[in-house]
């Protein structure tokens, strides 16, 4: 990825300190220009100070910015060819929607024809035509999102920065402005990118996610890659329910837990390493005792709607969720069954450019093999 | 309950009606055709007909209007310069000596300030008169706006500020369309507050003002000090209607911008002093 001509924001190196306080770690990223951004962590993990630090509320301790390949560490928050959405909408109480989304136009010195039109246009991309008379305390939450983003819009910027705007909302709206925003990006084709600590958020709406906790990128990649590869016991635990347990590599593809040696698909580890291993509940399935390659009993069960959530409890005490289609009967002995792809091993401390060249190591033999 | 309500009613009314008493004892004995506020001899309005006559009070009247109205005008001014800059001072400690300071001037004494004035003018060469009295409720106003812009600033949303600076507005443009109109309900009661302070002030005009200025209240008591005229009870009936009006532009103002408030919050009305 280095030098690609199309990354519009890169940092390097890029830390933030507060007296003692090391609230950002020799952050090192590069954004292309015309994708969906997300970066998603707990809250305190860093995320939204690097949005911060793009808009440059914030000025990094060590490190440079680059918008373009310019260095624009000192260039303040106004003369930045970016907009946000704030978390609270920020909207000003002064004004009607109208004269809201014209703000950022008039203060660029527009013509009023121009500002109308501009105005016009983006209220129609957000759906809220009907609403330019109003207050903002007229609206509604998801109203004032949409006032939001289209003020955020109105400048025309090379980057929208979103500051978990979502998180106000109910379900439902938020459901719906997911699909909402990821159609705008699309259709303006301009860089999004979103702050959320809501992993199915970031599942659903991006091209690339970025995974921060503690100050760092823990893993960054597709939402596929994230979700089927997470590099450690963080992001596993974060995104999506997890099965995680302690094991041994005995050899390439092959892992040894919970007293068994299951065949798998991953290699590239010292021979007898200790890992964890991850199973998605939603890749486990339930059996009879005989074909199942654990044993397992039904220790609790709850209605999902679309699925039964079932806890059960192997016979060395591991706890185990399930995602099932059918009832079961708690108190119940059944086999879990799963396949050699779903197993998904993480060794401890494994750097993301150790782990990168280790899954390109291993898969391009294995392609090698299939030649 | 219900009896307790009552009885909260009845006390309530009982404090209206002593505080009330006696500012309608003096309106009535203003209509009074004798010259003595003991027994009524009929009603005539010959008291305002001196009022109106009297060239030197309704001299008075305007200079004690126009002093007030122009120290509230840039105590206003100022003094939601100067909240704007405690409000924007990084520094806890500094910001904290910056409020006490201008808290210590609300409530020291009148007098003191008064003293203090008359000295500093004294010593300075500077003549009194209209422009000492100015300059005096000016600076005696200054806290009473801060006082009342600093908390509106407090409780503006943070990010309305880095809105407009995202936006791409620069100081000016943040302070005058977004942080002003914000918080230019502060602005109002801070005026108000600041006018009916400036209207009513004693201490501090009685020793500020030379030999031919004076202001109302002291213009008052000099002349209550000579006895008691019944154009003075008319002097004093006029300018409660003046603050009833006052009273009435100041809600009518604060509900017109209070409408825009999804919960319709009043402006809290300054403590006017009763004249």
């Amino acid at each position: 990825m280095a030098n690609v001509p199309t990354a519009i924001i890169e940092f390097k190196n890029v830390g933030l300190s507060y007296d003692d306080n090391e609230v950002l770690k020799n952050i090192d990223l590069e954004l292309e220009a015309g994708k969906f951004y997300t970066l998603l962590g707990p809250s305190g993990s860093g995320k939204t100070t690097i949005l911060n630090l793009i808009s440059g509320q914030l000025t990094a301790t060590h490190g440079d910015i680059l918008f373009e390949g310019d260095i624009i560490n000192n260039v303040p928050v106004e003369k930045r060819n970016m907009n946000t959405v704030f978390q609270d909408y920020g909207l000003f109480p002064n004004m009607n929607v109208f004269d809201n989304v014209a703000f950022g136009p008039s203060i660029k010195g527009m013509s009023k024809s121009q500002i109308k039109t501009k105005v016009a246009e983006m209220l129609d991309l957000v759906k809220l035509s009907e609403y330019a008379d109003r207050d903002i305390n007229e609206l509604s939450g998801g109203q004032r999102q949409r006032v939001a983003i289209a003020r955020a819009l109105a400048n025309d910027p090379e980057v929208l920065l979103l500051d978990e705007p979502l998180s106000a909302l109910d379900y439902k709206l938020r459901k719906d402005m997911q699909y909402e925003l990821r159609e705008i990006q699309q259709r303006l084709g301009i860089t999004f990118v979103f702050v959320t600590h809501d992993q199915e958020e970031a599942l659903a709406m991006s091209d690339w996610i970025f995974v921060m906790n503690d100050g760092v990128i823990q893993q960054n990649g597709s939402p596929e890659d994230i979700y089927d590869e997470p590099i450690n016991h963080f992001v596993a635990d974060f995104i999506g329910e997890s099965n995680i347990l302690e094991g041994i590599m005995k050899s390439d593809y092959l892992v040894h837990f919970t007293g068994k040696d299951f065949e798998n698909v991953d290699a590239g580890m010292r021979p007898n390493e200790r890992v964890e291993v991850v199973i998605r509940p939603e890749d486990l399935d339930l059996t009879t005792v005989e074909n199942g390659k654990l044993i397992v009993t039904i220790d609790d069960q709850s209605f999902r709607g679309d699925y039964y959530e079932i806890t059960a409890i192997d016979d060395d005490g591991n706890e185990w969720q399930v995602q099932a289609t059918n009832k079961s009967l708690v108190g119940e002995r059944v086999g879990l069954t799963f396949d050699p792809e779903d197993i998904h091993i993480m060794r401890f401390n494994e750097s993301e450019d150790d782990f990168d060249a280790r899954l390109e190591s291993y898969e391009d033999d294995s392609n090698d093999d299939e030649k | 309950m219900s009896k307790n309500v009552k009885w909260g009613n009845i006390y309530l009314w009982f404090m209206f009606v002593i505080l009330y008493l006696p500012i309608f004892f003096l309106v009535i004995y203003s209509f009074n055709s004798g010259d003595v506020m003991q027994g009524w001899e009929g009603f005539s309005l010959k008291h305002y007909v001196e009022l109106f006559a009297d060239t030197r009070i309704l001299e008075i009247v305007v200079n004690t209007f126009l002093v007030a109205l122009l120290s509230s005008l840039l105590a206003s001014m100022i003094g939601t310069a100067g909240a704007l800059y405690i409000y924007n001072l990084n520094h806890e400690l500094v910001k904290n000596v910056f409020l006490s300071l201008n808290n210590i001037l609300l409530v020291s004494p009148d007098v003191i300030i008064g003293a203090s004035f008359l000295i500093l003018f004294t010593v300075m060469g500077f003549s009194l008169g209209f422009t000492s009295v100015l300059l005096s409720h000016i600076a005696f106003s200054i806290p009473i706006v801060v006082l009342m812009v600093l908390p509106r600033l407090q409780e503006m949303n943070r990010s309305l500020v880095a809105a407009a600076k995202d936006l791409g507005a620069n100081n000016w443009q943040m302070l005058t369309r977004v942080i002003l109109p914000v918080i230019s309900p502060g602005i109002l009661a801070g005026f108000f507050m600041a006018f009916t302070y400036s209207l009513d002030d004693f201490a501090v005009t009685f020793f500020v003002t030379g030999n031919g200025f004076s202001t109302l209240s002291v213009e008052i008591y000099s002349r209550a000090r000579q006895g008691v005229s019944l154009e003075i009870n008319a002097l004093s009936a006029m300018m409660f209607l003046v603050s009833l009006i006052l009273v009435l532009v100041y809600y009518a103002i604060s509900s017109r911008s209070g409408r825009n408030k999804k919960q319709g919050t009043r402006l809290v009305l300054p403590a006017s002093e009763g004249l």
